[in-house]
């Protein structure tokens, strides 16, 4: 009988928790999602460079009185395609990819620009000819480039250089030697030469970048663009050549935590390992990632970090003289899944100067918005990866980026593969052209 | 059927079939009134398995013999091509070209990189080997101390939480940094440490041991359970003959376990058949695609690659697999032996 | 038949007897105790991680804590608030509670049909459902979604989970309750009848009353299963608004950082809820889980 009770107990607190849920979401959700006043803007950022867009979406709703519903989602990808199977996509998506971009474009399910209230001209007013481009399916623009990022940095401390008199190396043979004198303190000092993350929480797109700077130095701007169009072949020659040199520092020597290291370690935690105790001796002195580093690190994982001081990034040195510096780098694009006059006056405002220049003040982004100044950036780190993505003469960008699909992920598991068996180089090459061969396009 | 000790005996979870209760009163009306009643009582369930279960797994299979996009929408049949592709042109499902027959008993066993398929067949193996073996061992240790009841709840407990929380456990035991893994500390002083979830060498068999964690305490109480119905004049008959103890487990209790044995048995087979939560959470099929199984394969073919027909041909597959286990469960049901 | 109550224990006499079985057996107490403490090691740890300031997870292992002991609530109310894992704590009970019942309802009225009332092809419709039981959730999965989404858009709320979960809910449902319920007295039953009362009457005074336990080994193990359920609610839910904690909790693990501390006391917080109804409703757990041994 006692036990009776207490099932009876519980089920009424069951059901009298169900009821107040029900009344708690009610208030909760508050404006619903798909009331007049309200949109969702899904990516995937976290952290400290969801933050900084939250400042943005904070300020267009102060300005039209439109809420804004930031989610994000592990992977994006699958996210994206779930939903709109399931028949409700968020009304605007920030993708980092121009391939998916492209694969969502041709199945007709963005809503051109134009159909939105934005035209060709006014967009070729904001934007420079590279990102309309790769804003364009088809002759038709579909997306706002949102944020851009420079990939070719590489991060350091600018305290440890000047205690071990190290010089920032220009090219690619001044960089291997720095490794190597990093490598013989190891054993007294403890720090390893290079920080990899390319391990868990989809980190693999680390080496994707890797390959990216190098193959552009090695092979050329032009043969770069042939390779990610799918017109040259992933078992060409120049590919492996590329990935050869990658192995001189990505190797068990120079990694912390060797190979292992590498699959161990996520990208965040990459570069905690270079910049969480500053000013104290860090686990590994170099981090080689794009210009939003900056922002993390300052932003999430140690903010007594001072630009210049303890925390400061060099340009990828040259390897081939001949192909100089080109420029390596990425970017978030803005796009639509429906209409109505709250998502038209949200990428309007996303493409002006005046948004763009909100979301940079917060230091982690850079913009590709023709109209914002310099002095727009809150620190050296900014300011220098802006200029150097305005003054770049060649630029490339990310290659895995614009692989259709999810291209972008088989590649890095390649590479995964490639690190581990660097003697299989032509046979991984050769299994992953087999699948991506007749992919382009799709 | 008094329950002893707070755990049930298994005979109350298979009981027999009984007969059908007399009609009462005037036949012809009666019975008519009652058959009707019948229906009426068993159509909101019958309907509501019919609309979600029983149609969507018929039209699952007519799916898996078409063209497909990621919008769901399905174009024209292609016959098999869907399964031809799975078996012999898919190698993160099926790969049988990394294996060169020198033993090929072994390299199926061993080797991580044959496909989705041959993962599940390493955890059929491993993971039922080592549930049954400690759920097992542990039962048997476990009766002979006064404390028995609070050794199972402790090693029933992780059946109790999710594989979603079961997930994010091992996350952390299996992390790369010692200060967070457990087992990269306790190998510390050792070897230096290992990605056991970054390597396609180690990962299945991580995969594997974690849910063997937390599945090991289902064998554990069905078994104890079982165990109780041994007659204790059977195993005192055999102390007195002088039978030592090794000997008494193997040829009294053995025997007399084998049944619900297989029935744990069979219920772990369908785990592994089944198994996506632990996976999504812990590796997401990773690295690449080396600790994939056929449910995974399924989600993913179906949700991020925007494939649902070649998906509904995963998951005709993955009927086939469970089939012979409906067709045991309904034979053994019908069967009019009392099963304890 | 005597069963093995007591442990196996040889006839005790004297103090030094004693003493010697209890050495002679040690062995076998530090096995199991020792085998149970590793088995709790990994939950006890997150537990203890999530209690841990940020800093302090990082830098020095869980165990550490145990001797330094210096404990924050922070992290949970980071997770509750900043994250949402509040809001999605209250969406889990949405969809388990409701979930939980339809299947309870349906399943007990169809089980009583089936133990009580005699009808055409009862045993094989029966023995249909006993086969339902194992069937997996991916053959079902797209069409549902196709179904949801093409009907009322029922994935943009709660009603495709609900639905889809009492679906799956109903076989075991059926199998567990009508095996109780032939195990009731026929003459209650048959007296009833006798007094006029009708099949519902029948149910609902007699039946019902009576069933309390199978009733509730049932309902406890539905709700723990759907309270864990990842897959369903991935696919079903996809309104990030209304997902539940075990589909935004890998969310944690997003491309940009690793929050050890929000995610253990995340877990944590889902994994609350069942071992609170476990640790207090073992027996019914257990026993829905027996008799459920053939579905996962």
């Amino acid at each position: 009988m006692k036990r009776r009770s207490v099932l009876v107990a519980l089920a009424v607190i069951a059901v009298t928790a169900f009821v107040s849920a029900i009344a708690a979401s009610a208030s909760y959700g508050g404006k619903a999602r798909h009331s007049a006043k309200s949109i969702e803007v899904f990516s995937l950022w976290g952290g400290s460079e969801k933050d900084a867009f939250l400042k943005v979406t904070a300020a267009f709703t102060a300005q039209t009185g439109i809420d804004v519903k930031y989610t994000s989602g592990r992977d994006f990808i699958t996210e994206i395609r779930t939903r709109l199977a399931a028949g409700n996509p968020a009304e605007i998506a920030i993708v980092p990819r121009p391939g998916f971009l492209g694969t969502l474009a041709r199945e007709n399910v963005l809503k051109p620009l134009s159909s939105i209230g934005l035209s060709t001209a006014y967009m070729k007013q904001n934007y420079g000819p590279a990102w309309i481009s790769l804003a364009t399916v088809g002759g038709k623009l579909y997306a706002v480039p949102a944020k851009a990022n420079s990939k070719s940095v590489i991060w350091y401390r600018p305290d440890q250089f000047k205690k071990y008199k190290w010089k920032t190396p220009k090219t690619w043979s001044q960089l291997l030697a720095l490794t190597k004198k990093m490598k013989a303190k190891q054993a007294t000092q403890g720090f390893a030469p290079w920080s990899i993350g390319d391990g868990p929480s989809q980190s693999q797109w680390v080496l994707t970048d890797w390959f990216e700077d190098i193959y552009l130095r090695t092979a050329g701007p032009a043969k770069y663009q042939l390779l990610f169009s799918g017109k040259l072949p992933f078992t060409d020659k120049s590919v492996v050549t590329a990935l050869k040199t990658m192995l001189q520092i990505v190797n068990n020597n120079y990694a912390l935590g060797g190979i292992q290291g590498i699959l161990g370690t996520s990208f965040v935690d990459g570069i905690a390992r270079v910049f969480e105790g500053a000013p104290k001796t860090p686990h590994a002195q170099l981090y080689m990632e794009g210009g939003f580093v900056g922002g993390i690190a300052l932003g999430q994982i140690n903010p007594s970090l001072k630009p210049g001081i303890t925390i400061n990034d060099f340009p990828w040195p040259t390897i081939n003289a001949k192909f100089g510096r080109p420029l390596l780098g990425a970017g978030d694009l803005a796009v639509a899944f429906k209409d109505s006059p709250e998502i038209r006056q949200f990428m309007k405002y996303i493409s002006t100067a005046a948004a763009a220049t909100v979301w940079v003040s917060t230091g982690a982004v850079i913009s590709p918005n023709k109209g914002v100044s310099g002095s727009a950036y809150p620190n050296l780190l900014v300011r220098n990866e802006a200029a150097q993505v305005k003054s770049a003469k060649v630029f490339r960008f990310d290659g895995s980026d614009q692989m259709p699909g999810a291209f972008g992920d088989t590649w890095g598991f390649a590479l995964q593969n490639v690190i581990q068996h660097p003697s299989s180089i032509k046979s991984i090459l050769a299994g992953f052209q087999s699948k991506i061969a007749g992919q382009w396009g799709s | 059927m008094e329950a002893p000790l707070g755990f049930p005996r298994l005979s109350q979870a298979l009981p027999t079939p009984v007969e059908h209760p007399p009609a009462v009163g005037r036949v012809g009306l009666r019975t008519l009134g009652a058959r009707l009643q019948g229906l009426l009582f068993i159509s909101p369930a019958l309907a509501v398995l019919t609309l979600f279960l029983i149609y969507p797994a018929y039209y699952t299979i007519r799916l898996a013999f078409y063209q497909s996009d990621f919008l769901f929408r399905f174009t024209h049949a292609i016959g098999i091509a869907n399964f031809k592709n799975l078996l012999t042109n898919d190698p993160d499902f099926l790969d049988l070209s990394k294996f060169h027959g020198v033993n090929i008993l072994r390299e199926l066993l061993y080797k991580s990189d044959g496909g989705a398929l041959l993962n599940n067949l390493h955890w059929v193996v491993f993971y039922i080997t080592l549930s049954v073996g400690f759920g097992l061992a542990l039962a048997v240790l476990a009766a002979r101390v006064r404390y028995e009841r609070m050794v199972k709840s402790v090693i029933f407990v992780p059946m109790a939480i999710s594989a979603t929380a079961a997930g994010i456990i091992w996350l952390f035991v299996y992390n790369f940094d010692p200060n967070i893994g457990i087992v990269n500390a306790l190998i510390k002083p050792f070897h230096h440490p290992v990605a056991w979830l970054g390597r396609p060498s180690t990962v299945n068999y991580a995969l594997i041991f974690a849910y063997v964690w937390a599945s090991t305490g289902f064998v554990m109480v069905v078994l104890s359970a079982a165990i109780k119905g041994i007659p204790t004049e059977i195993i005192e008959a055999a102390r007195v003959d002088g039978a030592g103890e090794w000997e008494i487990f193997r040829r009294v209790m053995l025997p007399m376990l084998s049944l619900p044995i297989s029935i744990v048995t069979i219920w772990l087979f369908i785990n592994v058949i089944k198994v996506f939560d632990i996976i999504y959470v812990m590796t997401g099929g990773g690295p690449g695609t080396s600790s994939r199984v056929i449910a995974f394969t399924m989600y993913e073919e179906t949700f991020p690659n925007g494939r649902p027909g070649y998906g509904a041909a995963v998951a005709v597959i993955m009927l086939v697999l469970v089939a012979p286990v409906m067709v045991l469960n309904v034979r053994r049901f019908r069967s009019e032996r009392v099963v304890t | 038949m005597a069963t093995i109550e007591a442990p196996v224990l040889a006839p005790a006499d004297s103090i030094s007897a004693r003493l010697v079985r209890f050495a002679t057996r040690t062995p076998l107490h530090i096995l199991l105790i020792g085998i149970s403490v590793i088995w709790l090691v990994p939950t006890v740890g997150l537990a203890i991680t999530s209690f841990r300031k940020r800093p302090d997870i990082a830098s020095s292992g869980w165990w550490h804590a145990l001797t330094h002991w210096s404990w924050t609530l922070h992290n949970y109310g980071a997770v509750i608030h900043a994250t949402g894992m509040g809001h999605a704590w209250v969406n889990s009970l949405i969809i388990t509670v409701p979930a939980t019942l339809a299947p309870l309802t349906l399943g007990a009225l169809a089980a009583y049909g089936f133990a009580w009332i005699p009808f055409p092809f009862r045993d094989t419709i029966f023995l249909l459902i006993v086969a339902l039981m194992i069937i997996p959730i991916q053959t079902s999965l797209v069409p549902l979604l196709k179904l949801f989404r093409e009907h009322g858009h029922l994935n943009n709320g709660y009603w495709g989970i609900w639905l889809a979960h009492t679906a799956f809910g109903l076989p075991l449902a059926i199998f567990l309750l009508r095996n109780f319920f032939i195990t009731l007295p026929k003459d209650l039953i048959e007296a009833a009848r006798m007094d006029g009362a009708s099949n519902l009457a029948v149910f609902r005074r007699i039946v019902v009353p009576l069933s309390v336990p199978a009733l509730a080994s049932f309902a406890i193990f539905q709700f723990l299963w759907v309270w864990n359920d990842l897959l369903m609610a991935l696919i079903f839910v996809s309104d990030p608004s209304k997902q539940p904690m075990t589909v935004r909790i890998p969310y944690l693990l997003s491309t940009y950082g690793q929050e050890y501390h929000l995610l253990s006391a995340a877990a944590f917080l889902l994994m609350i809820v069942p071992l609170v109804v476990f640790f207090s409703l073992q027996r019914y757990f257990v026993q829905g889980l027996l008799a459920g041994s053939v579905k996962t």
